[in-house]
């Protein structure tokens, strides 16, 4: 009885072995993808090996039309009848647009399908190179000049082969790199294309993009919207083409739909000159290439210690356009980080910590207040006027000028000030964390021993030598004030006690 | 003791093998990470003459934050206080990790060629140096013969 038991367990567990690894095989070699018509969608699993003739072929009987009447576009080109599926970098779940070739249009299929560049018969991932995509900053805006001619590119292949000789001379397929909000970590992107007004992917590009410019900025990439071409056409009286809308995929999850996107990190690039990075020397693949003249670039681990580091002397700048980013670290000028995604780098930790504090500079950079409370630091907006502030989320009361707990009449130096009776209002309320009460006690009393605020930002400073003339050390901030006075610093603090 | 990083290794052969004229910088026999520096007083300066003894310690975090740096040989300076210390922006909120050993140790140089009484860290030294420059500059002279010549 026993016997049988494990021999039918063995071949239970032999069986679901072979389930288990048939199903992989499975997965190997079918690829389930959507197909778009205008009709609907129709999903189908084909062999990554065939060919799109053999889709057309597949999908024509199901919409009433013959194979000859169809058009595949995929990733902003039409794709050429003898190009094999797998060449296309199609993933799992992936959507190709199939539609009917309309009588008109019938010539420009001819012209397409008799271009000698093979290349604009495959998909943008495919045909495009890294080179283009890796130049400096100062390169890529000479190029929106040159336009999208393909000589620009025929001259690039040919740096690539002096620049990679121990590489093939055919130029590396295009690397994106992206923040994949469903992976949470960077990932390698592959680039989409729709229509920038009905934002459906049945479209062709007229050229391909050169350079991030291209790809990052809108309408720079015109081309025809196989959709609705007259809609798209006619939207604005034809006063301007059709413009391509460039947009970014993960590569490592399976899609989940249309709307599954993933942003650009148009600075992380591979290293293709084989730059050293500035901080620990080293040469890796992948590098982040600063937005300055000179090509600064650094490993994406200095990189992240970069911006740690400038994390945790709040040395990032609240930019008026990007918002709370960093600049090259030789300080070359106009190179602050663009996309601020860049810094989803940080681990969790350092990334909430780095969302806190450009929350904070908001607030306080639009005339708002932080609850001075320890472990509240609540942002507050309230009227100009108002000295007596209570905080919504702690119910602290603190006075505007010393933020310290309100008092009436002028604001006290800090050592006759009471701690204890205001911090207790505190600790009934459910949203206040302050668990570490004595602690932040002690701390608070330290601050008030040896700092004083910065006139203009109130952030605790403390001088630790030197002469009297104060730099708030906030970057959003860096008011000049004189340790004495407690007032910006003036030519009277210099002559008087500039030294004590 | 943990690995030391390339970026380390290769500032001290470059240190080595093409010194920076008038500083020498030699690691520590025990830790490669502290430096021994001799920096020469430049010419047409009241450091003219004088040897200048420094040391340099890479904290753990180099090059995300500076060398720390100080004066071993007493000089009459205002940007140098009594303990060594010195006031320069790259040793605090200019450094950048592009900076290097290098360059840090020719702003010191360039700083002893060219004092800068408004950033003064010696209060009374900076005083002086603002109120009678010639005074000033004769007694770094007879700091310089007096603690940095002797050997």
């Amino acid at each position: 009885m026993l016997r049988f038991f494990i021999s039918f367990f063995s071949s239970l567990f032999q069986m679901m072995i072979h389930i288990l690894t048939t199903k992989k095989h499975i997965i190997q070699n079918v690829l389930s993808i959507y197909i778009k018509t205008t009709g609907g969608n129709i999903s189908i699993d084909i062999d990554p090996k065939c060919d799109v003739s053999h889709i057309k072929k597949m999908v024509a009987p199901q919409i009433g039309l013959q194979p000859e009447e169809l058009k595949v576009i995929f990733a902003g080109k039409e794709l050429g009848d003898d190009i094999i599926i797998e060449e296309c970098d199609l993933g799992q779940q992936s959507i190709l647009h199939v539609v009917k070739i309309k009588p008109g249009n019938v010539q420009s299929k001819i012209s397409a399908s008799s271009t000698p560049n093979s290349k604009t018969l495959m998909p943008l991932c495919e045909s495009l190179d890294d080179l283009m995509f890796s130049a400096s900053s100062g390169s890529r805006t000479a190029s929106i000049s040159i336009g999208n001619e393909t000589s620009t590119s025929d001259s690039l292949l040919d740096e690539i082969e002096v620049v990679a000789n121990n590489e093939k001379s055919k130029p590396k397929k295009v690397h994106f790199y992206v923040y994949c909000p469903t992976c949470k970590k960077l990932t390698q992107g592959k680039l989409r294309v729709r229509c920038h007004f009905c934002k459906s992917g049945a479209f062709t590009v007229h050229s391909d993009p050169q350079n991030w410019s291209h790809v990052l900025e809108s309408k720079q990439i015109t081309g025809t919207c196989e959709n609705d071409s007259e809609f798209c056409e006619n939207i604005l009286q034809n006063k301007e083409p059709t413009f391509a809308e460039f947009y970014f995929k993960c590569s490592e999850h399976i899609s989940l739909g249309e709307n599954d996107q993933a942003v650009p990190l148009d600075l992380i690039r591979p290293n293709l000159r084989q730059l050293q990075c500035l901080a620990c020397f080293e040469i890796t693949e992948t590098i982040f290439s600063f937005p300055c003249e000179d090509d600064h670039v650094t490993c994406l681990d200095c990189f992240e210690a970069y911006c740690k580091a400038k994390l945790s002397d709040r040395q990032f700048w609240q930019h008026p356009e990007y918002g709370y980013t960093l600049a090259c670290p030789s300080g070359c000028a106009n190179s602050f980080i663009k996309e601020i995604h860049h810094f989803r780098l940080l681990d969790d930790e350092h990334y909430e910590r780095y969302h806190r504090f450009a929350t904070e500079e908001f607030v306080l950079q639009s005339g708002g207040l932080l609850c001075p409370q320890p472990g509240c630091g609540m942002g507050i907006l309230a009227d100009p006027e108002c000295i007596r502030i209570t905080c919504q989320n702690c119910k602290y009361v603190f006075c505007r000028n010393c933020l310290q707990g309100y008092h009436i009449g002028s604001c006290d130096p800090p050592e006759i000030q009471e701690t204890s009776g205001t911090s207790g209002d505190c600790g009934t309320e459910l949203n206040c964390d302050n668990r570490n009460g004595a602690g932040d006690d002690a701390s608070r009393t330290t601050i008030k021993v040896i700092t004083k605020p910065c006139p203009s930002c109130k952030t605790p400073t403390e001088r630790d030598g030197g002469c009297m003339h104060m730099v708030c050390t906030r970057a959003g901030c860096q008011f000049h004030w004189c340790w004495v006075c407690q007032t910006e610093w003036t030519r009277e603090c210099m002559g008087d006690h500039w030294f004590g | 003791m943990a690995v030391l990083p390339r970026r380390i290794i290769k500032e001290t052969q470059r240190l080595m093998q093409e010194p920076v004229p008038g500083i020498s910088a030699v690691p520590d026999d025990s830790n490669a990470r502290y430096f021994h520096v001799i920096v020469t007083g430049p010419e047409d300066s009241p450091f003219e003459g004088g040897l200048f003894k420094l040391e340099l310690f890479l904290p753990e975090d180099y090059p995300m934050s500076a060398p720390k740096v100080r004066f071993i040989t007493k000089i009459y300076h205002p940007n140098i206080d009594r303990l060594g210390r010195i006031c320069l922006d790259i040793l605090k909120d200019k450094w950048s990790p592009a900076l290097q050993i290098r360059t840090v140790l020719l702003s010191i140089q360039a700083l002893l060629s060219a004092p800068n009484p408004d950033d003064p860290l010696a209060n009374d030294v900076a005083e002086l140096w603002k109120v009678n420059e010639i005074e000033a500059i004769r007694n770094a002279k007879e700091w310089t013969r007096r603690y940095a010549m002797d050997n």
